[in-house]
């Protein structure tokens, strides 16, 4: 019952039906690693975590081209090309490839899938060796600092020490910004789309709501659930409300309207086309993803606070990196003014940011979908990180005078 | 604006300051100042178009308009905030250029002459209001405000306590330098601020937090 995408424009890559796409990057491997021996933020030590991770495009002799791409929410690693398995192209393939946004020819690409995710990182449907069972609910709390210190793990591995970038949107861009403060001489430049210092209210809100789904669907009994019965249809109900979220009130109008198609109703022999693509989204969401990451990465989401309450200018005078920041005027998820706010507080603590508000009408997913000019600004903002940091590569960051 | 008044501007500035260009455009001037003066530039500006250019020229810029973009800035940041061409179309010019004290030191402000003489003879000849090659569009189309004269912007700078360090005025054929007020299509100032000046109060939300 899916609605086919008019176009690609109308869509991201994760969820669509993508029969004829062509990804000029073709099949890409993914690759996984057991790294030893880390601590979370709550205490817990691993004594081993996997960690599945793409790699694009080459590095340099100078190893000075390293971008780490970093995954929003229902992401993975495949950031880019075509899956070896089930066919279908990364979550950014529009805007990961040889002359895209982030190009494949100048740049080393790394793209790794999250702590407590479920496409080869270790989270909760991993294996705990103390138990030889998955860890369900007793795998420990998540954060965002976590999932990049992971990341730092997996660049000391691969014997990356510098990024030239750290890119992401939405949750990536929390990650992006993580590693500006965290790992402060490990990025030059950081591009941080779509993305807030630390979710409002509303977007808690919006995450419980899809956390409430799961919980209460009779199958998730306190998180031991099997893989045949999972709180599929309470992850599913999840996925449709962040997908609304993700969506514009232009692009849902511009899809679906009050088109309605047959369908299996209550008394009604039609369903609006917008259900019906709601129901497809979830559907496909639940065979990619599991019930208790979503749970995790949610509250991963819902606690980052990137001064966690302290004095930001502590935290932002570690910064020695320079930004682009973007939003969409349409995104309501994470409205322009969360944008604003970031880029206000790097400013004042004397940080380069360059800011942009584009004025596409998809809402959050405007980062996901084919968007030249979005594409362009990441481009041309890289390329110029590159050739200035051969230049004065020291000047990004200046002291501030004596106040008026 | 006349090439005189940009090559002025390029001329007040030393090498190595720290310019704030406020209504950047397509950053053309910025990139220039950077790249011939060693500055240090970011650039304000509301057009997407222009705001994509001055990215691809590698320049700092924050898209939104000239209020919004001085609030991003703290205490003494810059040593030049540039007003160049869009001082008419503020609708509050005094408010901006104390705003533009608070982040940088001194203010270079051009403006357009409404009292030129090509423009005085349109209105006092043929009864319309002047379209001339310094004030180009119709009353209409035009994003001006504000028709001021140079004797005007002296006057509005004493009441503001704004000091004009500096000036130069151009007309088509170069640098005016005898009975500007008549003579001259447009003009740019260099300001500091003046004996009356005061500073704006700050504003108690973000710099409580960022201490600058």
């Amino acid at each position: 019952m899916a609605v086919s995408p008019k176009s690609f424009a109308q869509g991201d890559l994760q969820d669509q039906k993508v029969a004829g796409y062509k990804s000029p990057l073709g099949v890409i491997h993914l690759h996984t690693v057991a790294l030893p021996d880390f601590r979370t933020e709550s205490g817990f030590t691993f004594e081993k975590i996997d960690v599945s991770y793409q790699t694009l495009g080459k590095l340099s002799p100078a190893r000075d081209n390293a971008i780490l791409v970093c995954h929003a929410l229902s992401g993975s690693a495949h950031v880019a090309g075509l899956h070896p398995e089930t066919g279908r192209p990364g979550w950014w393939d529009f805007h990961v490839g040889p002359g895209l946004a982030v190009d494949t020819n100048k740049y080393f690409v790394i793209c790794a899938n999250v702590l407590g995710g479920c496409s080869g990182t270790t989270g909760p449907t991993s294996v705990d060796p103390r138990t030889g069972k998955s860890y369900g609910v007793s795998f420990p709390f998540v954060t965002v600092r976590d999932m990049v210190a992971v990341q730092a793990k997996l660049l000391d591995h691969l014997g990356i020490e510098k990024l030239f970038a750290v890119v992401g949107g939405s949750m990536g861009g929390m990650q992006a910004l993580a590693w500006t403060t965290d790992f402060p001489g490990r990025v030059q430049n950081c591009v941080a789309i779509a993305t807030c210092l630390s979710h409002g209210a509303m977007q808690i809100a919006f995450n419980e709501i899809g956390r409430q789904a799961i919980l209460t669907d009779p199958n998730w009994h306190g998180g031991n659930y099997s893989e045949t019965h999972s709180p599929a249809h309470g992850l599913s109900v999840a996925r449709m409300v962040g997908h609304v979220t993700y969506l514009s009130e232009f692009s849902m109008t511009n899809k679906f309207g009050r088109h309605r198609q047959p369908g299996t109703g209550t008394g009604d022999k039609e369903q609006f086309s917008v259900a019906s693509y709601l129901h497809h989204q979830g559907e496909s969401f639940v065979k990619r993803f599991d019930p208790n990451s979503y749970l995790y990465l949610t509250h991963a989401l819902d606690r980052f606070d990137l001064f966690e309450g302290k004095v930001p200018d502590t935290i932002l005078q570690r910064i020695r990196a320079r930004f682009l920041v973007v939003s969409f005027a349409s995104d309501w998820l994470y409205p322009p003014a969360q944008s604003r706010e970031l880029v206000r507080l790097l400013k004042r603590a004397n940080i380069p940011v360059t800011y942009v508000n584009l004025d596409t009408e998809y809402g959050h997913d405007s980062f996901l979908i084919e968007n030249p000019p979005f594409a362009s600004l990441v481009r041309d903002f890289l390329e110029n990180g590159l050739s200035s940091a051969h230049h004065h590569a020291s000047s990004a960051r200046q002291e501030p005078p004596a106040a008026n | 604006m006349h090439p005189g008044i940009y090559k002025t501007v390029a001329q007040w500035i030393p090498e190595k300051s720290r310019v704030l260009d406020l209504g950047t455009g397509d950053g053309a001037f910025l990139e220039q100042l950077v790249q011939t003066r060693n500055v240090t530039g970011e650039g304000v500006e509301m057009d997407a178009a222009s705001v994509a250019r001055c990215v691809q020229r590698g320049l700092v810029v924050h898209q939104g308009d000239i209020a919004d973009g001085l609030d991003q800035y703290g205490n003494g940041t810059f040593d030049y905030v540039l007003l160049l061409g869009t001082f008419q179309e503020l609708l509050a010019p005094a408010d901006i250029i104390r705003e533009a004290f608070r982040v940088g030191r001194q203010v270079v402000v051009a403006y357009t002459n409404f009292c030129y003489i090509r423009a005085r003879f349109q209105i006092l000849l043929s009864g319309h209001t002047p379209v001339t090659s310094s004030l180009p569009l119709s009353w209409d189309q035009t994003r001006n405000l504000h028709f001021l004269s140079i004797l005007d912007f002296q006057n509005f700078c004493q009441t503001a306590g704004f000091r004009e360090q500096a000036s130069a005025y151009f007309n088509r054929r170069g640098a005016v330098h005898w009975l500007p007020n008549l003579r001259a299509a447009e003009s740019v100032s260099l300001l500091v601020p003046g004996a009356g000046f005061h500073y704006p109060t700050p504003r108690e939300d973000a710099d409580s937090q960022v201490q600058i």
